[in-house]
């Protein structure tokens, strides 16, 4: 049955699992058109809880390499061979180069509770504290960015104190907080300016602008949640692809997860 | 007699509370009542929700009540209530039931806590006597206070529950 998850490992349990379920795809143990055993056989197998398993099992959906399908099974799909590529995507003015001359206004450095799903994007329990960080960001005096950021307060509650308008979100977890970003999640929304975020940018309310998604994790666990709106306007996209290097341990993988076509 | 012990002595670490920002809705201050761990455990009252400004400065606290009371516009808005004396009291009361269950009610709890909630002008110091908070407390008519360091810092909050304990421990001994 091949190695069991390792309790004592910090990695989450869902994403060993979904290692070991991978190798047992990538050695075609598990070929592709085949019907993958079921959530029951799979806790039982590799002593886990369903939702272990079913974390895994979306992990691995998400990545490509399987397909749910109602009231049949999860099945083995054959996955576009990019998986071995780090993509890096930049957008004009979405990813801001740290030598560009941006400036930052911080408009709110505060705590709150999470709502929506945020507790949920950040694994944690509804009852732990978020910091709030509301940023503008401005090029040659014009507002082309608002960020909020949402972060565990647990992680790192010196970060409410720190100056954000001098070093970024980025610095901060590398230098001061020994967090090391790992992973990007990046989605892309076509969204309306609502009042403030028109007023910020000075649009009229309604405006289609692009959203920016983006979910940071550091060795498996999720650390921050970034909203990005770009100012209405022009939008350049480029996507860079490069080849993946067994020595970069700790690469930044940037990956589209879930663009929507309609809004292209 | 005095009593040796201060507010600092039995007051609950802020981060026991939920905080929310001013510009959240009573909507979203419902859910996260129902949601938060004081919402659930006994005694589960008095309970409340911190509210601060963008720079992580305590602006007032949300209660039940305050929802209960912000959620009809007219009734509790300060003197109106003495109005209605004797009999008319009856009245008032039908106009709070009104109020509170129709779509109307559901709109207003979009409106942010900002309106409804408690202003953080009233608060103790950590410093300050367990009698000076019970005074407090009773002179505004409220069950939690924030407790603050050089009338700035918030430290903590202090219940009627624990102030209650000690001083009625002082009566009993």
């Amino acid at each position: 049955m091949g190695r069991l998850v390792d309790r004592e490992n910090p990695l989450k349990l869902y994403l060993q699992l979904a290692e070991i379920l991978k190798k047992r795809i990538e050695s075609e143990e598990w070929r592709v058109g085949s019907r993958i055993p079921t959530e029951e056989e799979l806790c039982r197998a590799y002593d886990v809880s369903r939702a272990t398993v079913r974390g895994a099992i979306s992990e691995l959906t998400r990545e490509g390499f399987l397909m749910k399908q109602q009231g049949k099974g999860t099945f083995v799909i054959k996955k576009a061979e990019i998986d071995k590529l780090t993509m890096t995507v930049s957008f004009d003015e979405l990813m801001l180069d740290p030598s560009t001359d941006v400036n930052t206004t911080v408009l709110a450095q505060t705590i709150m509770m999470p709502i929506d799903d945020l507790a949920e994007k950040l694994d944690i329990s509804s009852e732990k504290h978020i910091i709030y960080v509301k940023r503008l960001r401005f090029l040659a005096n014009i507002a082309i960015l608002i960020q909020e950021s949402f972060i565990p307060l647990h992680l790192c509650p010196h970060l409410l104190k720190e100056d954000l308008e001098n070093i970024s979100l980025f610095e901060f977890f590398e230098k001061r907080a020994a967090l090391h970003i790992t992973n990007v999640k990046n989605s892309f929304e076509i969204i309306y300016l609502n009042p403030e975020e028109a007023r910020l940018f000075e649009y009229p309310v309604k405006t289609p602008a692009l959203l920016l998604n983006q979910l940071f994790s550091s060795r498996g666990s999720n650390i921050m949640f970034s909203r990005t709106i770009k100012r209405p306007g022009k939008s350049g996209f480029s996507i860079h692809f490069e080849k993946w290097l067994h020595s970069q341990k700790d690469r930044v993988v940037f990956e589209i997860s879930r663009a929507r076509k309609d809004n292209f | 007699m005095t009593h040796k012990k201060l507010v600092k002595d039995i007051m609950i670490d802020v981060f026991e509370y939920p905080h929310i920002p001013y510009w959240f809705t009573i909507r979203q201050a419902i859910g996260i009542i129902k949601k938060s761990r004081i919402g659930t455990e006994k005694p589960i009252y008095p309970i409340a929700i911190l509210v601060f400004d963008e720079k992580y400065n305590l602006m007032g606290t949300i209660t039940p009540e305050c929802i209960l009371k912000g959620l009809e516009p007219k009734i509790f808005k300060p003197g109106i209530l003495a109005e209605f004396e004797g009999a008319d009291i009856e009245n008032a009361m039908t106009t709070y039931e009104a109020m509170m269950f129709n779509e109307e009610a559901k709109k207003r709890a979009e409106k942010p806590v900002s309106d409804i909630m408690i202003p953080a002008k009233i608060y103790v110091s950590s410093n300050d006597s367990i009698a000076k908070a019970a005074f407090v407390m009773i002179h505004h008519n409220v069950s939690i206070l924030p407790v603050l360091e050089e009338g700035k810092k918030l430290v903590g909050v202090v219940k009627i529950f624990e102030i209650f304990d000690e001083i009625s421990k002082t009566i009993i001994e």
